[in-house]
């Protein structure tokens, strides 16, 4: 799993969004291929036979862009075209090395906060382990 | 038996929709938004049976139809047609959850351990009945661990696979497309692996309860034992055009596995499904155990829990029993008509009353 990619699909919204409308101008035009909202399949796996099923489809949010020979992509939950063209003007510009370091600030800074979350909710969880006894 | 189409009506029509909605009033985000922030597992619900997740969309459908769960789901799932499929993620792996609650009642000692997660199980029903006297239900918060719960927990089975208690087939590797798809084919029996645990994951929780409780109360053939629930978090992994898999984000999902003894190795159903509704997947799971070499129409057969418990299939059938069937009607009324015509006529000297000639004359439905 690419780790910058995945941080950037889970990454603040508005946070995104703010961060992205820097990089427009070193950017400069780009292409964009796709930018639309649909449906991804998610299957799984049945533990007890192997056995790859469907579970249902998730609202997904994808963009595509190119510039050069590089291409941006974002693909995120929900319906929200700004994230996900957000999400792949981040790819883009990392791609082309356009503001690499703050690039690659941003994502660190959205790692940490996605890492301080589920660290949150995990220290939560360990609180109901239970330790059971016969007797 | 036969069906006419009729005319009349446009307008009476058209004021009970408006009736239905009016009484429900004007709705908007702010609406949307608090369905969604107070009723988590409601939401879970909806999208499971939808097989559509986005909290939004079925907070939507919950606030439009007035909780009429149903019609939010039927709204869902026509929605969900109308939409391109982007691509199909890779198969979440259960060593890959991000679990919350995770036990087994089958085993004690299960590697990882047991964490209860959000539940409950163990709670007092007590109604916070102060509320509706001014005052607020705030509770306790939860007192964080030193340390972490671990984030990913291999599946039980795979533990009892490895001392001998179970045998496991190797995974199956279909992907994509290639993975059997009922939105796509039609079920048919018997049916293919995929599609059951599909139907299963969409099925209605209510009749997958009532049948697998049947099956729970003996009648079935094997009485479960919860071998693993879990409720997790699940990464959606897709691809970037270079390559790149990554995890376009999370979903909720919940899973069961139940377990019976039968000779000298474990057996186990499973069942899946979006959103977190454990009774939902111990009930499926129990049908899934139960469903080899069931009884034809059985409640634990295969085309019978998959058929009855496909919720929107189920509840239109039931509701189209509201629509006029005057046709039917008339032609049973005429054929009842002419077996008392025939009746009197042997029986000359029985005279009907006249209210009963009456009451023919205002039973006749309209046409």
């Amino acid at each position: 799993m690419d780790e910058t990619l995945s941080t950037l699909a889970r990454a603040d919204g508005a946070r995104l969004k703010a961060f992205a409308e820097t990089l427009i101008p070193a950017l400069g035009d780009v292409e964009v291929v796709q930018s639309r909202s649909g449906l991804v399949m998610l299957p799984m796996r049945d533990t007890a036979q192997g056995v790859a099923f469907h579970l249902g489809e998730v609202l997904m949010s994808e963009a595509h862009i190119r510039r050069s020979d590089s291409q941006g992509y974002g693909m995120r939950r929900g319906h929200d075209l700004e994230a996900s063209m957000a999400m792949a003007l981040v790819d883009l510009a990392m791609a082309e090395g356009v503001e690499q370091a703050a690039c690659e600030a941003f994502c660190a800074q959205e790692a940490q906060a996605l890492a301080d979350a589920d660290t949150d909710v995990l220290r939560r969880v360990e609180a109901t382990r239970v330790n059971m006894e016969t007797f | 038996m036969a069906y006419v189409a009729t005319r009349g009506g446009e307008r009476a029509i058209e004021q009970s929709e408006r009736l239905f909605r009016e009484e429900m009033g004007a709705f908007d985000q702010a609406r949307v938004d608090e369905v969604k922030r107070s009723l988590p597992y409601l939401i879970d619900r909806v999208m499971g049976e939808a097989s559509l997740y986005d909290e939004d969309l079925a907070a939507l459908a919950l606030a439009q139809t007035g909780g009429e769960l149903y019609e939010a789901v039927l709204l869902l799932r026509a929605w969900r047609t109308t939409q391109p499929r982007l691509t199909v993620a890779a198969p979440v792996e259960q060593d890959g959850l991000f679990t919350h609650r995770r036990i087994s009642a089958a085993f004690k000692d299960i590697p990882g351990g047991q964490v209860l997660g959000p539940t409950l199980d163990y709670a007092h029903r007590i109604l916070a009945t102060e509320v509706l006297e001014g005052g607020t239900y705030a509770p306790e918060p939860v007192e964080p661990a030193a340390h972490s719960a671990p984030a990913h927990q291999p599946a039980v089975s795979a533990w009892q696979a490895e001392n001998d208690l179970i045998d496991l087939p190797e995974d199956d590797e279909t992907k994509g497309n290639d993975i059997p798809d009922l939105t796509r084919e039609p079920l048919l029996f018997p049916s293919k692996r995929a599609h059951t645990l599909q139907s299963l994951a969409r099925a209605e929780t209510g009749g997958v309860l009532a049948l697998g409780y049947a099956a729970q109360r003996g009648y079935g053939q094997a009485h479960p034992t919860v071998n693993e629930l879990r409720l997790a978090e699940a990464e959606i992994a897709v691809t970037h055009p270079d390559g790149r898999s990554f995890s376009a984000g999370r979903v909720k999902v919940s899973q069961a596995e139940v377990v019976d003894k039968k000779g000298d190795k474990l057996r186990l159903g499973y069942a899946a499904t979006f959103g977190w509704n454990e009774v939902k997947c111990i009930a499926a799971a129990t049908l899934d155990l139960n469903a080899p070499g069931a009884e034809k129409g059985s409640a634990t057969e295969e085309e019978f829990f998959l058929y009855h418990t496909e919720g929107v299939e189920s509840s239109g059938f039931c509701i189209h029993f509201k629509l006029p069937h005057y046709v039917t009607f008339q032609s049973s009324l005429d054929a009842m008509r002419d077996a008392k015509a025939k009746k009197a006529a042997k029986e000359p000297q029985m005279e009907p009353s006249s209210s009963e000639a009456v009451g023919h004359e205002k039973s006749e439905p309209a046409e």
